[in-house]
């Protein structure tokens, strides 16, 4: 169960061009994420989403506020979904595995066991080159969880794909979840994706603010196909709609 | 039934057929090799016939026997000669070459300020090395040693650094969030991108290193290939001269093919699902 405070963090990168003005990614956040949460932080693009995920894994460093990811007390160990699946192309399959989490004997157990879920028990020996896109995407997905992460971090790990893989990798997401009940943070811009998957939603606004916190209250796994989940996301859909209202039919 | 049947009989045929064309396209390619070669002897012998003189320039048949007689008396002691100080100079390029990419990929400051060395260290004629290092060593083991090992050092430096400034960033981002150290990320994610680079840089340097070592030979040598050349010219034996030359590409052929192509491809073999993909 892991612990994640946030307390006024902002971020803010040099300006693109000379004599611009410094780009704001983040403004002033404060947040708190506990326990077998499965919670999604949803906002448009160039709303600081990633850039968070990357202050919290330690890639970027803020420009004021403090982060702290922990677990019982100690340092978290943290998992990464990343947008494109970052697999070291030079290794196989079972050896990236190993790369970010090599304790011998227990490691290649959990590799197994992981690539097993996510249906890839045939690619061991497999390079990332000889995959599909999709298929990598397991494999990048299948390396977070056999870190047995305290903290997992994605960062719309489905947009690159097409709708049909995302659809049937989502699914696969949501049993892996049940199954092992890790604190996630999800950043996406989908929200129909966010309410089939996550427990909260947290909704940031351009410039990096919060703007809303929803809590979904549904069992999980939850299959897209599900009608509760369908009803659900059309009535949080529709609070998007007053934010932003679509054009009055003719 | 009968229509699976007839399907599957298709498909074989097609099969057959696709075979057979890769196998009559090899066959052409060979023979289009094969053809090449003689179109280049039978020239070289037409020239032959015009110039009418074996001392001035031999036809291939009197060159063949000298690359017999050549291979039956001292060949391999000579090559043997040649090839050490060529593979000499060549490590001491890449140990002094890679840690100079490595500096001017990884930092502006150096590469600053090794980049104008570096360039015009790779710019100046094989000549002149070959010059130098007989001046400068006289004739002995280490003047083709030094000269192959400037004339190759740049290039092996420039694609080291070129291959620095390939790293994928987002993998070292990767590594970073998985807790890797800097150690780690070097050892797994900047030498495995970078090894390409440097095998290019060796491949390009290799035959240009071959040619200033023979080159050198030519004045700071009492052994090597280079020497027999020199030598052979001396006495007026031009069939001599050209069964070196000729006897020299061969293996400089040969090595590139069957050393440095295979380990190329043995070491980078995830890369050719990596151009599929």
């Amino acid at each position: 169960m892991a612990q994640v405070v946030i307390k006024r963090l902002t971020k803010t990168f040099p300006p693109p061009t000379k004599g611009g003005d410094p780009v704001v990614a983040i403004g002033d956040i404060s947040l708190e994420v506990e326990g077998n949460v499965f919670a999604s932080i949803v906002g448009p693009s160039g709303c600081g989403k990633s850039t968070l995920l990357n202050i919290l894994s330690g890639v970027e460093t803020p420009t004021s506020g403090t982060v702290s990811v922990t677990e019982s007390g100690r340092p978290a160990h943290l998992g990464y979904v990343f947008q494109d699946a970052r697999l070291l192309p030079w290794r196989t399959v079972m050896d990236n595995m190993l790369y970010v989490r090599d304790d011998g004997e227990a490691g290649e157990t959990r590799a197994t066991r992981y690539l097993d879920m996510v249906g890839l028990s045939h690619t061991h020996d497999m390079f990332p080159g000889q995959l599909s896109g999709g298929m990598q995407q397991r494999v990048g997905i299948a390396r977070a969880f056999s870190v047995e992460p305290d903290l997992l971090l994605m960062d719309e790990p489905f947009s690159h794909l097409d709708a049909i893989t995302a659809r049937s990798l989502r699914d696969h997401l949501q049993e892996l979840w049940s199954a092992t009940r890790k604190t996630v943070l999800f950043v996406t811009h989908d929200v129909v994706e966010a309410v089939q998957l996550s427990d909260r939603i947290i909704v940031l606004a351009p410039g990096g603010r919060i703007f809303d916190d929803i809590t979904i209250d549904l069992p999980h796994p939850r299959r897209a196909t599900d009608p509760k989940v369908a009803t659900l996301q059309a009535e949080i859909l529709g609070r998007f709609e007053e934010m932003h209202p679509a054009p009055a039919p003719a | 039934m009968t229509d699976t049947v007839a399907e599957s009989i298709r498909q074989d045929l097609d099969q057959g057929q696709v075979l057979r064309t890769a196998a009559g396209a090899r066959r052409r390619r060979y023979a289009l090799v094969v053809l090449g070669w003689l179109v280049f002897i039978g020239l070289w012998w037409l020239l032959a016939l015009w110039v009418g003189s074996e001392a001035r320039l031999p036809s291939p048949g009197r060159v063949f026997q000298e690359v017999l007689a050549i291979l039956q008396e001292d060949f391999w002691a000579q090559f043997w000669a040649s090839i050490v100080r060529v593979v000499a100079g060549f490590f001491a390029a890449v140990l002094i070459g890679t840690p100079v990419g490595l500096l001017m990929g990884r930092s502006k400051y150096w590469s600053n300020f090794l980049q104008s060395p570096v360039v015009v260290a790779g710019s100046i004629p094989g000549l002149t090395y070959a010059v130098m290092a007989f001046v400068v060593f006289g004739i002995s083991f280490w003047g083709p040693v030094l000269a192959v090992g400037l004339i190759a050092m740049p290039y092996v430096a420039i694609n080291v650094a070129e291959g620095m400034r390939g790293v994928d960033r987002r993998l070292v981002d990767m590594s970073t969030a998985y807790g890797r150290n800097e150690r780690q990320v070097f050892r797994h994610v900047v030498i495995p991108s970078v090894l390409p680079f440097v095998f290019a840089g060796v491949r390009l340097s290799f035959s240009l290193a071959w040619k200033v070592g023979t080159l050198t030979e030519v004045f700071g040598s009492s052994k090597g290939i280079g020497f027999q050349i020199r030598r052979n010219y001396q006495l007026f034996n031009m069939p001599g001269v050209i069964a070196w030359v000729l006897l020299f590409v061969l293996f400089m052929l040969l090595i590139e093919r069957f050393i440095l192509v295979r380990l190329e491809r043995r070491l980078f073999r995830w890369r050719q699902w990596e151009r599929e993909a």
